[in-house]
């Protein structure tokens, strides 16, 4: 049978009394850029930790590639390119060094080393400091040489553990774009990410939420699949007020996004009464509108519908 | 192969990159050597003396200046008062004090036992015994001085069949403890730079979390092992061999054996100290931990190795408990090899042992490498 290039069924894992991961499923299919989104603790590292073989899983069965992680340890990683969380690249070697490293490591056919680098660069723009000391790069270059280290070998599957936590927005911005052609180029990319935002570049996405997927699927069909009113509240001075707003009858969360407020309340609710109850609690001009659930409105209205299940 | 190769020149080149780290490798054994081959010793030179001379007779003068005239013993000055006298010795001043007793001449005269009271600073036991028993040589010689000079007993003393000892020390014959400590010197570098160094080494990636980026790449835990271990062997042998020619530059003491025997013998020895330094690396998350476990595992080493204290004057339990030290059978071998010249056949059964420790020791660590992160 074909599975899917990832496959993760009924995976569990527990580290001491913590239950890190309990009973995950999750297919990543050829080609893809899936993303693992969610917050800190959620199970993202575990899970992306237990994919490239770096920790036994407790239960479950993962593939990667067709390829049982438990038994093939080796022929995963030499068709996986794994970049940790943390930049970890040896500080005290230049950008070629590093690259000629793990070229060799992952045997690379000597004589296409100086090819793939030179592909590496095209993207990566690092040609010109290849003689200067991992160390001494900026944050978004090391993040981008960390990533060139892991493309070396032409990886099947590429899994990126929180890669642009910590990198300023611009070049934030610059590696999705890189993710974006290597995926043009049949690359599979699995990433984790604690940045809603970035959800939404990804083809499919799986919402993470204290070990177990709250749901999966392509980001706008998710943000669709949320059953109440998701209204757009601005006007001056609002975050003093998010309390009473909260308490108002009908509203069923309030975020705020920046300098305005997501209202969240149900379907059936009519906007003017809304309206008027906020006349009542701020005495100023306001404006409401309708806005597009974002992947951020549906993690907390699937996080409270759990909890609400829960109780 | 390959893998290993460029694991090996990865670490070379991390090696020499660090200035710091370098200087370090290099410079301390130097100044280990010149100043704990001069610090560390045995020797009982300059003894100090204060002298009670309570006859003051031709005959205890004669006796004073054999003790004046010897060229271990260094007279501080002569006490009338006991009180004074047992003083110099709780101060420090005097390390053996010498009572002739009143009559002293006359109990020889008149063929009575003469007595002479020797008072030694006890603190210090070895330092104390050696003392002592330069002093009672002085005293024989002056006895046997006295037989032949008195007519009579001159005469029969020629013929009685006495036996006179006659020792010869060898291989270290003025008894120096240079000769002595210095290749225990370099058994102990070459144990702080492998075993230290690897269990660093392989911390610090830990710590910067390479070794996980290198976990996920196909090498095998053997080769990543190899890798960090055959760099600090290299470093190790090099450094032994700078140190060797510092010491004979120094102090002018050469290998009388084989060096290349030597060098054998230290790569057998590194088997067990590079085995500790990965086990070390896999009970610390930090450098620090590392280090401070390195230290402790080195003084153990050191203090039951026979490097300052004779094995032979430890307690039983002891003795038996250095049996496990690798550290001591290699610093017999180098001091074998290094004073006597001896050869392979001669150390057969401390090769051995080393070889038993070094494979226990490297297996145990590659066992528990290989399960803490391969």
């Amino acid at each position: 049978m074909m599975l899917p290039i990832i496959s993760v069924k009924n995976f569990s894992k527990s580290f001491g009394n913590i239950k890190a991961v309990a009973d995950l499923n999750l297919d990543v299919e050829k080609g893809e850029l899936f993303g693992l989104i969610g917050p800190d603790g959620a199970g993202k590292t575990t899970t992306i930790r237990t994919l490239v073989t770096l920790i036994p899983p407790d239960s479950g069965q993962l593939f990667v590639n067709n390829l049982d992680v438990s038994k093939h340890l080796r022929e995963i990683r030499s068709i996986t390119g794994y970049m940790p969380q943390r930049f970890s690249l040896y500080p005290d070697l230049s950008v070629n060094q590093n690259l000629n490293f793990f070229a060799n490591l992952f045997e690379v056919p000597k004589k296409e080393i100086p090819e793939r680098k030179k592909r590496l660069f095209q993207f990566s723009n690092l040609e010109p400091f290849s003689k200067r000391l991992a160390g001494r790069l900026s944050g978004g270059m090391k993040q981008k040489l960390a990533l060139s280290c892991t493309l070396i070998h032409n990886p099947l599957v590429l899994i990126l553990d929180e890669p642009t936590t910590g990198v300023d927005p611009v070049s934030r911005n610059e590696f999705w774009i890189i993710l974006k052609e290597l995926k043009s180029e049949g690359v599979t990319i699995l990433v984790s990410t604690p940045y809603m935002d970035e959800a939404l570049k990804c083809d499919r996405i799986a919402i993470m939420h204290e070990g177990s997927i709250l749901a999966q699927g392509k980001p706008d069909a998710l943000t669709g699949r949320i059953e109440n009113n998701i209204y757009k509240l601005t006007g001056i001075d609002l975050i003093n007020h998010i309390d009473s707003i909260a308490k108002m009858p009908d509203i069923i969360s309030v975020q705020s996004f920046g300098n305005s407020l997501h209202l969240t309340f149900p379907k059936n609710i009519p906007v003017e009464k809304i309206i008027e109850d906020i006349k009542q609690i701020l005495k100023q001009n306001f404006i409401l509108k309708q806005t597009e659930p974002s992947i951020e409105d549906l993690f907390i209205a699937l996080v409270e519908g759990k909890n609400h299940n829960g109780k | 192969m390959r893998q290993i190769l460029y694991l090996v020149q990865k670490e070379f080149r991390q090696i020499f990159r660090d200035k710091a780290m370098l200087r370090i490798i290099f410079i301390v054994p130097l100044i280990q050597i010149l100043v704990l081959g001069n610090a560390i010793t045995t020797d009982v030179k300059n003894i100090k003396i204060v002298i009670q001379d309570q006859d003051k007779t031709p005959y205890s003068r004669e006796l004073i200046l054999q003790f004046v005239h010897c060229k271990y013993f260094k007279t501080i000055g002569f006490e009338d008062n006991y009180t004074n006298l047992s003083d110099c010795l709780a101060s420090g001043k005097a390390n053996l004090a010498i009572v002739i007793p009143k009559h002293f001449q006359r109990h020889i005269v008149l063929n009575k036992k003469p007595d002479v009271q020797i008072l030694v600073d006890g603190v210090d036991g070895n330092y104390a015994g050696v003392a002592l028993g330069y002093a009672t040589d002085i005293l024989q010689k002056y006895q046997e001085r006295l037989i032949s000079s008195t007519p009579y007993l001159g005469f029969y003393a020629k013929n009685i069949h006495r036996v006179e000892k006659a020792p010869m020390f060898w291989y270290n014959p003025n008894l120096e403890s240079k000769p002595y400590i210095v290749p225990g010197l370099i058994a102990i570098l070459l144990l702080i730079i492998t075993m230290f160094l690897t269990s660093m080494g392989i911390v610090r990636e830990k710590e910067i979390g390479t070794l996980e980026q290198l976990m996920v790449t196909p090498i095998r835990s053997y080769q990543l092992v190899l890798g960090k271990v055959i760099p600090f062997s290299i470093l190790g042998i090099v450094v032994i061999n700078i140190a060797m020619g510092f010491i004979y530059l120094i102090f002018g003491i050469a290998v009388k054996g084989s060096l290349l025997f030597m060098v054998f013998e230290s790569l057998i020895f590194i088997i067990s100290t590079l085995g500790l330094g990965i086990f070390i690396s896999t009970i610390s998350e930090t450098q620090q931990q590392a280090l401070f476990m390195a230290w402790f595992t080195m003084i153990c080493f050191i203090l039951l190795s026979g490097f300052f204290f004779p094995i032979a004057n430890m307690p039983y339990v002891i003795q038996k408990i250095t049996l496990l030290n690798p550290l001591r059978y290699f610093i017999i071998i180098l001091r074998e090899i290094y004073l006597k010249g001896t050869s392979i056949k001669d150390l057969i059964p401390e090769t051995l042992s080393l070889v038993a420790f070094g494979a226990c020791l490297f297996i145990a660590a590659i066992i528990r490498f290989r399960k803490k992160i391969g």
